[in-house]
């Protein structure tokens, strides 16, 4: 009795669950129910895991490939979750797995409620998800809630029949028109944000590509229909979402469609769906804006938030590059004090490398001027900006700048996002061009496939990494995990250490200045709870090639003593002068200041 | 201790304050001998056990008018430890030692400041609309030349002027005109304390914002070189440490202090006598100066063309008050852009000079040669100076270059007043070659190099 079409994309799933296998008399789509599934176990509750924990971006296709056909998957993921467990990741994060066109590398989704086939299906997420739990590790991914893919069926059934029950599901128009105000965003690949359908006879809005037509969340039924995703994957155990594209959820003529008050109304929507049905799990917004605008995505703060649990912080990223290029603090320090307070029941998330650059169309007028001043005038930043490329190449594979920024983004303020393999600090293959050049597959081993895949090596989704710097052969976990002095052990202690002081991811944040411009250094405190000793950590990071010395005012805690946090060494007790610090070229210190006179 | 004692405080110290005040780093007479020290006025700021005794000195070195000098002195019974190094004297039973160091003193000064009181012909006042936190404890911060600081918590600076001239220092009044029209590159000035010299108001103290996070001018600009010359034949713009657009930003607010300072105070356009008189005055200083150094002589007949010119520029030369002493180190870069500080004038110019009306070009000048100075200092006691020499010429071209630019987008292009700008440059840099000569002969070859070179004498290279 089904007129329904399924296109390309649902025909992959074949037999497993999926968005339309079936349509009810009135024309609704049959979509599976989390009740299909086994749920995964609780992970353990906490309600400021989030706060605290060190976050891990792994790309499914690129970590381990279990059935051997040469794409990584959620069964192979979940064969190295005690590697991460050993590692000291507290959630992993996961761009898109949903099935998918893959024209926007997952974020054109076709089914929200379906398993890209070659990653595996809905029950092994279940299973990832259930064993990374019991290992304490928590999992959260992508959803994009702005718009779909062209192939998903609510689309095709919108664009069949406009009286349908999808038919007002995207935004229609009979000309292109409306909201002359929104900017185009991919300006290099769109002309309009309006697309004309020959099928339905009408222009479609997107804000995005145009095989991304956007969701009509005018439409009350379009609201519905996402909170049940949420929900289908919340039951499932699901510990947060990253929230893609959220400005741009509602449309109103005579403004630039972004960041409008609806959008906000919908965003405290499926907060109270999470705070009322589901503890413990976390909304992240992705807005790549200033943080001065991003700060409204965590809602009210005289609640302590009731929107996003957590945003991104964008612009720290570049500025931390800047900074060390400059050996001047200001580039980070400026962006520091321009960052407002969030709510206490917010956290930032800060990152050196995600698939997410910064983009200069992306900042307000006053940054671009700032950051363009800096990097148009050096070819080498301005390269940085586009293209990606992991975090050892971009510091040429410097050791000392390598574990430098490493611990900038342990300490500073924010819950760190790791990037896979940078860890062991891999490199990346330009040939493969922007996309693909980062997402080559993890190394394990130094053999065939660096251990990713026993399939043909001709087969490989893309080739490992083979130059003779980082070529698998000598870049690989398998390697460095057995040398105590390797980037990767070194990482995994410094992650051990964060995890030992609550200041770094509860603690207040308070620059110390000095009078020398290439040391950064900042005191993070946590006042504990149960009136006992503050947990006071002071980090000192030289910006610099070169020695330096500091002078650092903490005569606040004169009489008190810094022990340093990865050797446990007593320094001299700090007492009324400025306490002298000198530092290796790009050297640090984390230091705690303990009351205590004898050793912690 | 009543007042009368109070009084005789600094007679019973004459003898020991004659050793000890030319060990003062602020004491301006250390190359003459101390006759005598006597009181202008004591005041005592509070009488118990410690006491904080506020003293002027005249300062006896054989000249017609003797210095005078601000000291604040505590005493007390029972010296603590931390406070052993700002021992002065005993005196009687009581000790008598540097208050500055003693925060429990000191709070009474920002207590005074808050209250707006009057003591004894002291005045302690805050500027209008501010409130003050009296609870904030204060440091002194070190390595002062002229004057000395205290720092309260992380929110206020206080500067006490340690030698005195009758008058508002101009420090005081630049500060209260450029807030006065929201100046956003200075430090916001929050109270003084002014006294009586000669029957002329003096300014004794200035309580100022704190900036913390901040640093010098000099000590970013130094980082950049240091950068450059780590790249052997790197180009500034081609090295990470580049400095050009802090330099511009630097420019920028210059720039913006000067015409604020314009709005705030007035200009007005230089007539044929003042250029004549400005070049009179650099022809003075030419004068003393091969005095002292004979290696001017070398330079000197392009030197006076080059001041000679200035009497005959054309066009309008705006005349304004200005910083008067600028230089990398009086400017801080803090988390939200450049600040100008010490609006004080050169300070051994007497207080007519430091307050009249002069071309900004003078300030323009003096950044050109910090910029100069910053760029070349390193290449002092290299064995092979000329190995950097062009890297440093480079730089410092390069960040003058921004500076200006920068400068130019709020105020006149100094470029286009060529003339008037190297007069300028020549002049600072006669002075820094008699400053040198005096105090850092290894530094000497900056200066005459930099001369060497504006005055197209060729040779920019380090000949020593």
């Amino acid at each position: 009795m089904s007129i329904y079409q399924r296109s390309e994309s649902q025909r992959d799933l074949g037999a497993v669950p999926h968005t339309g296998e079936d349509v009810l008399p009135d024309g609704h789509l049959v979509e599976p129910q989390a009740g299909d599934f086994r749920h995964a176990r609780a992970a353990p509750s906490d309600p400021e895991w989030f706060k605290r924990a060190v976050f891990y971006e792994v790309l499914v296709r690129a970590f381990r490939d279990d059935d051997g056909n040469g794409s990584g998957d959620l069964r192979g993921l979940t064969t190295r979750l005690d590697y991460l467990r050993w590692l000291g990741v507290d959630c992993l994060w996961l761009p898109p797995f949903y099935a998918s066109p893959l024209r926007d590398g997952g974020y054109d989704i076709s089914d929200f409620r379906a398993v890209l086939p070659e990653f595996g299906t809905v029950e092994d997420f279940v299973v990832l998800l259930d064993e990374a739990h019991r290992r304490g590790i928590r999992v959260i991914t992508d959803l994009v809630m702005n718009h779909t893919s062209d192939q998903h069926p609510w689309f095709q059934e919108s664009r069949r029949d406009p009286d349908g029950p999808y038919g007002d599901f995207y935004v229609w128009g009979d000309d292109d028109s409306a909201y002359p105000e929104a900017r185009i965003i991919f300006v290099d690949a769109e002309v309009s944000n309006w697309t004309y359908d020959p099928v339905r006879g009408q222009f479609y809005w997107h804000r995005f590509f145009s095989h991304q037509p956007d969701l009509n969340f005018e439409n009350p039924e379009v609201g519905e229909a996402m909170v049940d995703v949420l929900r289908f994957w919340l039951d499932l155990g699901i510990d947060g979402f990253r929230l893609d594209a959220v400005p741009y959820l509602f449309e109103q003529e005579g403004t630039n469609c972004e960041n409008l008050p609806r959008t906000h109304e919908f965003l405290k929507r499926c907060r109270k769906v999470v705070d009322d049905e589901y503890p413990d799990r976390v909304l992240l917004a992705e807005a790549n804006q200033w943080p001065a605008d991003v700060v409204p995505y965590f809602g009210n703060s005289d609640v302590g938030g009731d929107e996003c649990h957590m945003a991104f912080h964008f612009p720290l990223m570049p500025r931390i590059f800047m900074a060390v290029r400059r050996e001047s603090r200001f580039p980070i320090s400026e962006i520091l004090a321009q960052t407002p307070r969030i709510p206490s029941g917010a956290q930032w998330g800060i990152f050196l490398r995600n698939h997410d650059e910064l983009t200069l169309e992306m900042v307000t007028d006053d940054e671009r001027d700032y950051m363009y001043a800096e990097y148009a005038s050096d070819p080498r930043m301005k390269a940085n900006l586009g293209i990606r490329r992991r975090l050892a190449p971009l510091l040429d594979n410097d050791r000392n700048q390598l574990e430098l920024f490493t611990a900038l983004l342990l300490s500073l303020p924010g819950s760190p996002m790791l990037y896979y393999g940078d860890e062991i600090g891999m490199g990346d293959n330009i040939w493969l061009g922007d996309r693909d050049s980062v997402r080559t597959p993890m190394q394990w081993t130094p053999d065939r496939n660096a251990g990713f895949s026993s399939c043909d090596p001709a087969r490989i989704y893309l080739p490992v990494i083979m130059d003779p710097v980082y070529g698998y052969q000598s870049v690989n976990i398998e390697a460095q995990s057995n040398s105590t002095q390797s980037l990767l052990n070194w990482t995994r202690r410094m992650i051990h250490v964060r995890h030992e002081h609550p200041a770094f991811g509860l603690g207040t944040f308070a620059e110390l200045g000095s009078s020398n411009p290439s040391v950064l250094a900042y005191l993070r405190r946590f006042e504990t709870p149960g009136g006992d000793e503050p947990d006071v950590v002071v980090c000192v990071n030289n910006l610099s090639r070169f020695p330096q010395p500091v002078e650092l005012d903490l005569s606040e805690h004169a009489g008190e003593v810094p022990v340093e946090l990865t050797g446990r060494v007593r320094f001299p007790p700090v007492g009324e002068l400025p306490y002298l610090l000198t530092l290796p070229g790009h050297g640090f210190y984390w230091f705690q200041i303990t009351r205590d006179q004898e050793a912690p | 201790m009543t007042q009368q004692e109070t009084s005789s405080v600094i007679a019973e110290l004459a003898d020991t304050l004659r050793d000890w005040l030319p060990e003062q780093r602020w004491f301006a007479g250390k190359d003459r001998p101390v006759h005598a020290v006597t009181a202008v006025r004591t005041v005592r700021l509070d009488g118990g056990d410690p006491q904080l005794v506020h003293a002027v000195v005249e300062v006896e070195q054989g000249e017609p008018k003797p210095d005078r000098y601000q000291l604040i002195l505590g005493l007390r019974s029972d010296v603590p430890e931390h406070l052993g190094h700002a021992w002065v004297t005993a005196l009687g039973d009581r000790v008598v030692y540097q208050a500055i160091h003693d925060p429990e003193l000191t709070a009474l000064l920002l207590d005074l400041l808050a209250e707006g009181a009057e003591v004894d012909g002291l005045s302690f006042g805050h500027e209008p609309g501010v409130d003050l936190d009296p609870t904030q404890r204060s440091r002194p911060i070190g390595a002062e030349q002229s004057n000395t600081s205290l720092v309260y918590g992380q929110s206020y600076i206080l500067k006490l002027f340690r030698r005195l001239v009758p008058g508002t220092s101009a420090d005081l009044e630049l500060h209260r005109a450029l807030a006065g029209v929201g100046c956003v590159h200075i430090a916001a000035p929050l109270g003084a304390i002014e006294g009586e010299l000669d029957g002329e108001p003096v300014t004794l103290g200035m309580l100022t914002e704190f900036l913390p996070n901040t640093a010098d001018g000099w000590a970013m600009a130094t980082a950049s070189v240091r950068d450059l010359l780590a790249e052997p034949g790197a180009y500034p713009d081609e090295v990470g440490g580049d400095f050009a657009s802090e330099a511009h930003r630097l420019g920028h607010a210059v720039g913006t202090v000067h015409a604020d300072l314009a709005r705030a105070l007035g200009s007005s356009e230089a007539g044929p006598g003042d250029l004549s008189t400005l070049a009179t005055a650099m022809h003075a200083r030419l004068d003393a100066a091969q005095q002292a150094v004979p290696e001017l002589a070398h330079y000197e007949v392009a030197l006076r063309a080059a001041f000679d010119e200035v009497r005959t520029v054309g066009g309008p030369v705006p005349m304004q008050r200005i910083h008067g002493d600028l230089h990398l180190g009086q400017v801080l870069r803090s988390v939200t852009g450049w600040v100008l500080i010490d609006f004080e004038g050169e300070p051994s110019a007497p207080l007519a000079e430091r307050v009249a009306p002069a071309s900004p070009l003078r300030d323009v000048g003096g950044m050109l040669r910090s910029f100069d100075y910053a760029a070349h200092h390193m290449l002092v006691g290299e064995v092979d100076p000329d190995q950097h020499a062009t890297a440093a010429l480079e730089w410092a071209g390069r960040n003058r270059e921004a500076f200006c630019d920068g400068y130019a987008e709020v105020a006149g292009d100094p470029r286009e007043q060529a003339v008037l700008l190297h007069a300028f440059e020549l002049d600072k840099a006669v002075y820094e070659v008699v400053y040198e000569h005096a105090h850092r002969p290894g530094w000497l070859p900056i200066p005459l190099v930099a001369i060497a070179r504006i005055t197209g004498h060729g040779d920019t290279r380090h000949d020593r």
